[in-house]
């Protein structure tokens, strides 16, 4: 094929694409819907992921936990550790390491005047959690913990209005020693925090960590270590040095095992936006299938002479397909252009409190992120061309196969 | 709770004297001192009072000191056997019909005990108040021809204790005749009264005693003491987890 001829085929097919315009038109508008329906979706769709992740990720905390053996089937104050040290220390000292934290985590009750509920108890060290990222980010009233040494404590919204209790007031902190017999202190509310889900705000209290360890009497043991390198996607590469640094009766794992189901909704998500819009366009397709069918059935005669006069069927073939990539490429333009203008603004939350209680139980804040990936973008433009061609093929081939005398004499 | 109605009750006013300018804390102290290291044996009954039902339970209940009770059901038939031991501030039950001796996790401490209006912790643990809170004298009055002590007991800033202050009448035969239970900001939250004192054993006992939140007047759990002996020789093995299960007596 010649220089000359494709760009009288293409001029052709841009100037067959106008001669009805109010269908080319009409066309257009069809795909730039689907295209911006596929990326509105996939962006909401990425939105609930990463909310899911990274709420499933801070509640954890961090992407790889160390634990005693059995302290994940029983997560109790006997099943504790001693802090990081020797080998491990060093371990977590170095890249791709970004922070770590130890903390003490067990089941406890917290009592006020008028109720007690039962609550997971995080000693902590403020420095160090922050260092993770997983110290809750809303103090709605008072302060957080200073020191590893506070001897105040930081409950949730939802749990302080469950108590019945407020900033200031003393509460009973209540757990167990490693003897099993009960261990439990005064406490007063220094700071009460706001979580994106209620349900993180009623199960997390957060006390000082020497403080907990105090009155447990474990000495300097904790419960885990959470460690973090800042990229989920990654951690595979890096736990298993880890793993093979911690001594005897210790337990390693990454967050994908810690939180199964979390890891399998992230790897199921990017094919489902794949269905998604593959399911789109195949609504799409028959409406642009039978533009271009009615476009070759309207100009079979004119086909028929452009043969006669000694086109090749490559030609028409090429001809009518470029004329669909026109039409696919305007209208993904217009599509993506629609997507950004419309997911943009959107990005800082939908209000989605209505349905708050639903999105919960999947672990969803009140607040929809959509998220505008590049990805997404790109997969629903490949999916639009490649199937799109694929699509205008059938009439293309047809007008392509054409006998140019009984085109000619074809009569509308 | 039965360790209530004794540190109630427990009367003692003949041996010690009347002391005008006692200070709030050796009143307490006095009253407890006494009733330390004594050793009851008492039938009770126990009343538990809703709006719409109410129920009744017998017991038999054995103390030693303040750290050591056993209490265990006589009747009705259907909880029968149900025994409770408490031994330095730990709890256990145990359930004839599952066989099983259960500690009580410190998780449910705070809930009710036998589903009456007292805590598994007001069981358990009610002479927490000697050293855990500041005791102060706050008022006196007369009533049938006894003085009554009014000490407001705050605790420590780190006890284990939700309210934000007690408030004791004491008389000065040192019958408790009413335990306030205050939260932190004031509001009264539940009261224990004594409702009746009588002479048992050659003392003077609050034989009625009543839990009742203020909140919900209609709900309250009536204690009351049938037939007690005071400084009765007690086996060895009575507190004991063994016994709790198997009865020997």
């Amino acid at each position: 094929m010649k220089r000359g001829s494709l760009s009288v085929v293409s001029t052709l097919a841009w100037r067959n694409l106008w001669r009805n315009h109010r269908r080319t038109l009409i066309m257009l508008l069809a795909i730039a819907i689907g295209v911006w329906a596929m990326i509105f979706m996939a962006a909401l769709m990425r939105g609930m992921t990463d909310e899911m992740m990274r709420n499933g990720l801070n509640n954890l905390p961090g992407e790889v936990q160390i634990h005693q053996a059995n302290y994940r089937d029983d997560p109790s104050v006997a099943n504790s550790m001693a802090p990081p040290a020797g080998e491990l220390a060093r371990e977590l000292a170095r890249p791709p390491v970004a922070a770590w934290a130890a903390r003490v985590r067990v089941p406890a009750v917290v009592a006020s005047e008028r109720d007690s509920r039962g609550v997971t108890l995080l000693g902590v060290d403020p420095a160090s959690e922050r260092a993770i990222g997983s110290l809750p980010g809303d103090i709605q009233e008072g302060r957080f913990l200073e020191d590893e040494h506070d001897r105040g404590l930081v409950i949730g919204r939802k749990l302080a209005s469950r108590l019945e209790t407020a900033l200031g007031k003393r509460v009973v902190l209540m757990s167990q020693d490693p003897q099993n017999d009960i261990a439990d202190r005064g406490v007063r509310v220094v700071g009460i925090y706001r979580a994106r889900l209620e349900g993180t705000e009623d199960q997390f209290v957060y006390a000082g960590r020497a403080a907990v360890q105090e009155m447990l009497g474990i000495g300097d043991r904790v419960s885990e270590v959470a460690v973090t390198a800042h990229d989920y996607r990654a951690v595979d590469r890096w736990y298993p040095q880890l793993a093979a640094a911690v001594g005897q009766g210790l337990e390693v794992a990454p967050w994908t095992e810690l939180d199964s189901f979390l890891a399998s909704y992230l790897s199921v998500q990017d094919g489902f936006s794949l269905v998604f819009m593959v399911v789109v366009f195949l609504v799409l397709s028959f409406g642009l299938v039978n533009t271009l069918a009615m476009a070759v059935f309207e100009r079979v005669r004119e086909i028929g002479l452009m043969q006669a006069l000694g086109m090749p069927p490559s030609l028409i073939l090429g001809q009518l397909l470029l004329e669909s990539l026109y039409l696919l490429g305007l209208g993904l333009a217009l599509g993506n252009l629609l997507a950004l203008a419309s997911i943009r603004p959107l990005e800082s939350g939908i209000d989605i409190s209505a349905v708050a209680q639903g999105m919960e139980m999947m672990g969803m804040g009140t607040t929809l992120y959509p998220a505008l990936a590049l990805t997404d973008m790109a997969m629903s433009t490949a999916v639009v061309i490649v199937l799109g061609l694929l699509a205008s093929l059938l009439p293309a081939w047809r007008a392509a196969r054409l006998e140019p005398v009984t085109a000619l004499n074809t009569t509308m | 709770m039965w360790k209530s109605v004794l540190a109630l009750g427990l009367m003692l006013c003949a041996t010690l004297g009347r002391g005008e300018d006692l200070t709030a804390d050796e009143i307490i102290r006095k009253a407890m001192d006494h009733y330390r290291g004594q050793t009851s044996n008492a039938e009770m009954s126990m009343l538990i009072h809703r709006p719409d039902w109410q129920r009744e339970m017998s017991m038999h209940a054995w103390t030693e000191g303040d750290k050591r009770t056993l209490v265990r059901v006589t009747a009705p038939a259907k909880d029968a056997g149900n025994g409770t031991l408490s031994v330095d501030g730990n709890m256990w039950t145990y359930s004839p019909k599952i066989n099983r001796v259960v500690k009580v996790p410190s998780s449910m401490m705070s809930q009710n005990w036998m589903g009456s209006d007292f805590s598994n912790k007001d069981v358990s643990k009610d002479t927490d108040i000697i050293d855990q809170y500041d005791h102060e004298l706050v008022g006196q009055y007369e009533e049938q021809g006894h003085q009554v002590y009014v000490i407001q007991s705050i605790p420590h800033e780190e006890a284990a204790v939700v309210w934000g202050k007690e408030v004791l009448h004491i008389r000065d035969d040192w019958v408790m005749l009413q335990q306030q239970f205050w939260d932190q900001e004031d509001r009264l939250v539940k009261t224990l009264r004594a409702l009746e004192i009588k002479e048992m054993d050659g003392r003077n006992v609050a034989s009625v005693i009543r839990m009742g939140k203020e909140e919900a007047p209609e709900e309250w759990t009536e204690v009351r003491t049938l037939q007690v002996d005071f400084d009765v020789d007690q086996p060895e093995n009575l507190f004991t987890l063994s016994n709790l299960r198997n009865p020997r007596e």
